[in-house]
């Protein structure tokens, strides 16, 4: 469906993109998870044509995304990371402008206009200006802008930025029922919750270059431990860190020691061991590696430095 | 007091990083003092080199002095023919230099008829047409001519009282009865008698001394007599039947200036559509930058249009500004400055970085332009190179197209020239701003 080939993009100063290579499938929602700074945002103006690379090439269905190639963009919508609406106009006015774009029929994007107002619960508030709209409206509409065509590749470049917790669930169920509905999605994010909950597959992007790619657990699997154990802080476990330490290494943090499992780890001796030597089970918490791991793994940085 | 001392210089670290504060506080006043000073501040402040018409029909010697002083003076460019339709050049006659001044060949002209100053005359006769299409201009010509004039005055009483007394007392009395009095001026005023008997060498030397004193003598009430010495005649050859020549000559200026100023908003509105990402959100559909920057050029034209014809109109209801006898013509004025202001516009979006920088450049330029190009007092007043830039700038050639149209109700053939070089300086300037959006931040 869309095939990024060894795409690089040079700006004066930095290398934003260096050679990446990405094969997203139709109806997927795919993350691209990373730092800011990493590309990811490059990568997206590259996806819709805005910026054309200096080398490589990226084909949606059969064409090829140009900056001269208009015809194709009838086929992607892009959601951009700032909100890209007039503030001192209605939601409707806003989306009437951006849908005659697209060259709709009068008749279809008004129904279209309802129709996405009614989906993200802006609806009754259609008439009123934008600059009168919360954070989390705005970032609603600035999705549905995208989506009065009605295209097939749904480009979000982090939609979620600034808003609730409320809101963002919101969206987060709005994007999943557009794909479930049979839209590709690609999605870019800095949060690895984000990337986990929605994405079928997702790429981690650092310093403009693919350094994984996979589904969750495709991802998960590269860090060289499963899981990882949570051990409560106090006298009894302090005193027996020694024990820990014969099932993997032990990191003492402020107000937990965070246990690593190592080379044949079986979590069912481990227990016993725990039991035999008086320390409770509640004290233990079993904890699944996270992207955020992962990330640090490969680069020896978190997501969010 | 240390908090006040921080925030003080918090306050001026953040003045010095604002470019547009920082030009419009500092370099915009500068360049406007240098212009206001250079066209009313210096000492031989006043017109430079403003064309004028004469016509010499008189053999007498002070017409001839009349002539040969306006020659001489730096505010004038006498002009003693014009070119007829086969392009030769040809002497003025009384009916061509009046029509010359009509059709704005030249801001005034004089004519010495033949008989200025005859034989039998007690006082200087000439005619003076003019086109008061500027106030000030006008003004001063007009009070730069009278002086020419009155500086003649010791000439004239000198030889119509040499005139009277050799009448009286004939030829040799006459002369005898000079030379002594003469000799009595020149005993107890130790002025030389060469002088005294020779009028044209005595006015040459009283000229060169008497400016100021003959302007204080008028102030003093002199003013009568010297309007009986020296008659002129003067004719408004041009906006007589205006009912307010005033907003007539003025609302174009206006108009252009604060034309200017909103199309340079309106082009670095530009700068706000990347900057709130509609930009980018146009970009990703169907529409190339082309497209925009296409629709921004209509949209600035068109607004152009309708807010130079609005201030037009407003100076109709008004004012009584004539706007609508020669309609079309006005109309076509307006087109061609709209175009040449959405184009200077646009180049200040594709050249700037920034909003800021757009319009903090843009206010420099649009006073700049406004008055060097003539929208606020005479072009004629400014140093000769200050005029040579001026005849570059859009706004010199917008102002003089509202005033032909206006002030002289000029057609098509009188306009030509400035819808040619307003559309002209309009496609170059839009050839370069293409150029520079190409390379510019605005797209990036």
């Amino acid at each position: 469906m869309i095939s990024i080939r060894h795409i690089s993009k040079q700006f004066p100063s930095v290398t934003a993109l260096d050679d990446v290579s990405l094969e997203i499938g139709e109806k997927e929602f795919f993350g691209l998870l990373g730092p800011n700074g990493a590309g990811k945002t490059t990568l997206m103006n590259l996806l819709v044509g805005y910026l054309s690379p200096e080398k490589g090439s990226i084909t949606i269905g059969d064409q090829e995304v140009t900056r001269e190639n208009l015809d194709i963009r009838n086929t992607i919508g892009f959601v951009p990371q700032s909100l890209a609406l007039y503030d001192e106009l209605s939601a409707r006015a806003n989306l009437e402008m951006f849908g005659k774009l697209f060259n709709l029929p009068h008749k279809l994007l008004s129904e279209r206009i309802n129709e996405r107002l009614n989906a993200v619960g802006l609806y009754e508030r259609r008439n009123d200006n934008v600059k009168t709209f919360s954070g989390g409206m705005k970032r609603r509409l600035n999705i549905i802008a995208s989506l009065l065509h009605d295209p097939g590749v749904l480009l979000c470049d982090e939609p979620t930025v600034g808003v609730d917790p409320q809101s963002r669930n919101a969206i987060f169920d709005f994007l999943e029922s557009l794909n479930a509905q049979g839209k590709t999605i690609i999605y870019t994010t800095h949060y690895m919750e984000e990337a986990e909950r929605l994405c079928s597959r997702i790429a981690i992007i650092d310093h403009g270059k693919i350094i994984a790619s996979g589904t969750s657990d495709e991802l998960i699997d590269m860090l060289p431990y499963e899981e990882t154990i949570i051990v409560a802080k106090n006298d009894s476990t302090m005193e027996h860190k020694a024990v820990l330490r014969e099932f993997g290494t032990v990191i003492e943090n402020d107000d937990h020691l965070l246990l690593k499992p190592g080379t044949g780890f079986a979590l069912s001796k481990f227990f016993t061991r725990v039991e035999q030597e008086g320390m409770k089970y509640r004290w233990f918490e079993l904890h699944r590696p996270t992207l955020e791991e992962l990330f640090l793994h490969l680069t020896g940085r978190r997501l969010r430095d | 007091m240390k908090q006040v001392l921080r925030l003080f210089n918090n306050s001026y670290r953040i003045f010095f990083n604002d470019r547009v504060a920082v030009m419009l506080t500092f370099i915009v006043p500068m360049v406007l003092m240098y212009l206001f000073g250079a066209i009313f501040g210096s000492a031989d402040s006043g017109p430079d080199r403003m064309p004028i018409a004469v016509l010499n029909q008189s053999n007498s010697p002070v017409a001839q002095q009349v002539v040969a002083t306006l020659d001489t003076m730096k505010a004038f460019r006498v002009i003693k023919t014009y070119k007829d339709k086969q392009g030769r050049q040809v002497a003025f006659d009384s009916v061509t230099i009046k029509r010359f001044a009509q059709t704005g060949g030249a801001a005034a002209a004089v004519v010495l008829p033949p008989d200025a100053f005859t034989d039998t005359s007690l006082g200087l006769k000439m005619k003076f047409y003019y086109d008061p299409k500027n106030e000030i201009e006008f003004q001063v010509v007009q009070g730069l001519i009278k002086q020419v004039a009155y500086n003649q005055i010791p000439a004239i009483i000198n030889q119509s009282m040499q005139r009277q007394s050799e009448k009286y007392l004939g030829t040799k009395s006459g002369q005898a009865f000079n030379r002594g009095i003469a000799s009595l001026v020149s005993k107890y005023f130790h002025v030389d008698t060469s002088l005294i008997m020779n009028p044209s060498k005595a006015m040459a030397n009283w000229m060169n001394t008497s400016t100021s004193s003959v302007q204080d003598s008028s102030k003093k009430g002199g003013t009568n007599f010297f309007e009986n010495m020296v008659k002129i005649e003067s004719q408004q050859v041009v906006g007589e039947q205006l009912k307010n020549p005033w907003a007539t000559r003025s609302v174009g200026g206006w108009a252009m200036t604060f034309l200017l100023f909103t199309i340079t908003a309106s082009s670095a509105s530009l700068f706000d559509e990347k900057k709130s990402g509609v930009m980018l959100r146009l970009l990703v559909s169907p529409v190339s930058r082309v497209h925009i920057l296409w629709s921004k050029y209509f949209f600035n034209m068109s607004l152009g249009i309708i807010q130079l014809f609005f201030m037009f109109f407003v100076g109709w209801v008004m004012f009584d500004v004539d706007v609508f006898s020669n309609v079309v013509n006005l109309l076509l004025i307006i087109l061609a400055a709209s175009v040449a202001c959405t184009s200077f516009g646009m180049l200040l979006a594709a050249f700037a970085q920034t909003r800021q920088q757009a319009q903090g450049l843009g206010t420099l330029l649009i006073l700049s332009m406004s008055a060097v190009g003539g929208a606020w007092f005479p072009t004629s007043f400014m140093p000769p190179t200050i005029q040579s830039i001026s005849k570059l700038t859009f706004v010199y050639w917008s102002m003089d197209g509202f005033l032909e149209v206006l002030w002289r109700g000029s057609g098509i053939a009188a306009i030509a020239p400035h819808l040619l070089i307003l559309f002209g300086m309009g496609s170059v300037i839009s050839a370069v701003s293409v150029w520079g959006f190409k390379r510019g931040k605005v797209f990036e």
